[in-house]
């Protein structure tokens, strides 16, 4: 036996100002470019991270000043940056990348790699000296010597993508200026990212879709949390 | 043989070891006494190979590991375990923690294959590392976090460790400064042990009971310098060295 449920004169009630399809593709240009930008910059950061909290040498104390200068880089102005770098008569113009998800990609890559790098290199200085005399006595190379830190820096490194997922996909200024907040004819996003969505659904006085979609971002940041958090062994003791 | 032969030691311009000269043969016991900061966890380093020496050799049955290419060096290395004086374990279980000596040592497929099998749960403790944890006597604890492990427990299972791969020498730094009496009669039994199964040992301690328990003979370092080495008993009732002398009954404190 079914129930009716009177769903429908409900959902009739109110004139959703989307079409199908939307949101759902606004989340995937959302999830695609920060996740893209996040999983580059963690290629890039982790290893740097490790190199450098492992090894002595000169300017590791500028180097590490410039990386944090980095995390309070406004993203406006790596938005702006990046357009210039992809513009036509820029060095990546050939490549046509304005406008495009790829642009979105290069600009979050710079903006989420130096919290990244910082946050691991922080997590890396702070793992014992004895795990390195261990790890290297107990017949360790240098790469086993590397992975042993790694292992006992895992929380924080965990943070540190998180850190750099943050800020990726709650950042509106980059992704504005190099992608465009464009959808295509068929109201399906090409660049339009929650963030630029909710700017523009507020600036047009539709407040009810800007807080939806604000609900999908909150909700989405929160899974991706609880993925890491996990990856990264869990609740530390 | 574990040889040291004119030895020498330095952290920039400031000399730690001023040439000396040790051996260690196979089931032998060697306890290095001296006050606290003359350069014995220097030493122990060094002696692991794990620190080139700023002057003199170090060799493992006749090879100097710092005259060879990096691989051989590697599984010279690999020959010689070290115990810290703080037994710092990592962040896993105490079997995974004395498996690790083992571990490094097996080819990245066979330690990739070992990851996805842990990762459906299946037990890797293998049989060295029960017994290794047996000498110890932390059998029960295998499975336990290496972080709820008491001080003492910690410095057993950091023993075991350096056990577990069974190494030709053993180098223990200071292994009960920390402990109580249980837990120090416990460690004395696996050097006791390992001795037994042939491995050399040499003993860092400042106490001066436990070297004339522990080891065959006694060598007594102050400036950079063995003053006094010999068998145990000749050592502490009859050493040569004037400061030697004074340093075994008390009177010489740094």
């Amino acid at each position: 036996m079914t129930v009716p449920v009177p769903l429908e004169p409900l959902v009739a009630g109110v004139e959703l100002p989307f079409r199908d399809g939307y949101v759902p593709s606004i989340v995937y240009v959302s999830l695609y470019v920060s996740l893209t930008a996040v999983a580059l910059s963690t290629l890039v950061s982790v290893p740097v991270a490790v190199a450098v909290g492992l090894t002595e040498f000169r300017g590791r104390r500028l180097l590490t000043s410039l990386v944090n200068t980095g995390m309070g880089f406004p993203s406006v102005v790596v938005g702006l940056a990046v357009l210039f770098v992809v513009s036509n008569q820029g060095p990546l113009g050939p490549l046509e990348l304005v406008f495009t998800r790829r642009a979105m990609i290069l600009s979050q890559f710079v903006l989420a790699t130096p919290p990244i790098t910082a946050i691991a290199l922080s997590a890396v200085a702070g793992v014992d000296d004895g795990v390195r005399d261990a790890a290297h006595v107990l017949g360790g190379t240098r790469v086993d010597v590397a992975l042993a830190v790694l292992r006992e820096a895992r929380g924080g490194i965990a943070t540190a993508v998180l850190a750099g997922f943050g800020r990726a996909i709650s950042e509106v200024g980059s992704v504005l200026i190099v992608g465009g907040n464009i959808t295509g004819a068929d109201g399906v996003s090409k660049t339009r990212t929650l963030t630029t969505a909710i700017q523009l659904e507020a600036r047009q006085g539709r407040y009810e879709t800007a807080m939806l979609l604000g609900g999908v971002l909150l909700a989405l940041v929160l899974a991706v949390n609880v993925v890491v958090v996990r990856l990264g062994g869990g609740v530390r003791r | 043989m574990l040889r040291a032969t004119d030895l020498s030691q330095s952290y920039g311009d400031d000399p730690v070891l001023r040439g000396l000269s040790l051996d260690v043969a196979p089931g032998e016991v060697v306890a290095v006494i001296g006050p606290s900061g003359v350069g014995k966890t220097t030493l122990l380093r060094t002696l692991a190979l794990a620190v080139e020496p700023t002057g003199g050799r170090v060799t493992l049955d006749g090879t100097d590991p710092w005259a060879v290419d990096r691989e051989a060096r590697l599984s010279l290395r690999r020959r010689v375990g070290m115990v810290f004086q703080e037994a710092t374990l990592f962040d896993t279980s105490v079997a995974r923690n004395v498996a690790y000596g083992l571990r490094v040592r097996r080819s990245w497929s066979a330690r990739l294959g070992e990851g996805l099998r842990s990762l459906v749960g299946a037990d890797g403790t293998t049989g060295a590392v029960r017994e290794a944890l047996e000498v110890v006597g932390l059998a029960g604890a295998a499975d336990r976090h290496a972080g709820a492990l008491s001080g003492g427990e910690a410095q057993r299972a950091s023993f075991a460790r350096a056990l577990a791969y069974d190494p030709d020498v053993l180098l223990l730094d200071e292994p009960t400064s920390d402990l109580d009496p249980r837990n120090t009669a416990v460690v004395e039994d696996a050097v006791a042990e390992a001795r037994a199964r042939g491995i050399g040992v040499v003993v860092a301690t400042h106490d001066m009971h436990q070297a004339e328990r522990v080891a065959d003979r006694a060598a007594v370092l102050l400036d950079g310098r063995l003053i006094e080495t010999g068998p145990t008993d000749r050592v502490f009732d009859d050493p040569d060295d004037p400061r030697a002398r004074r340093f075994i009954s008390g009177e010489l404190v740094y």
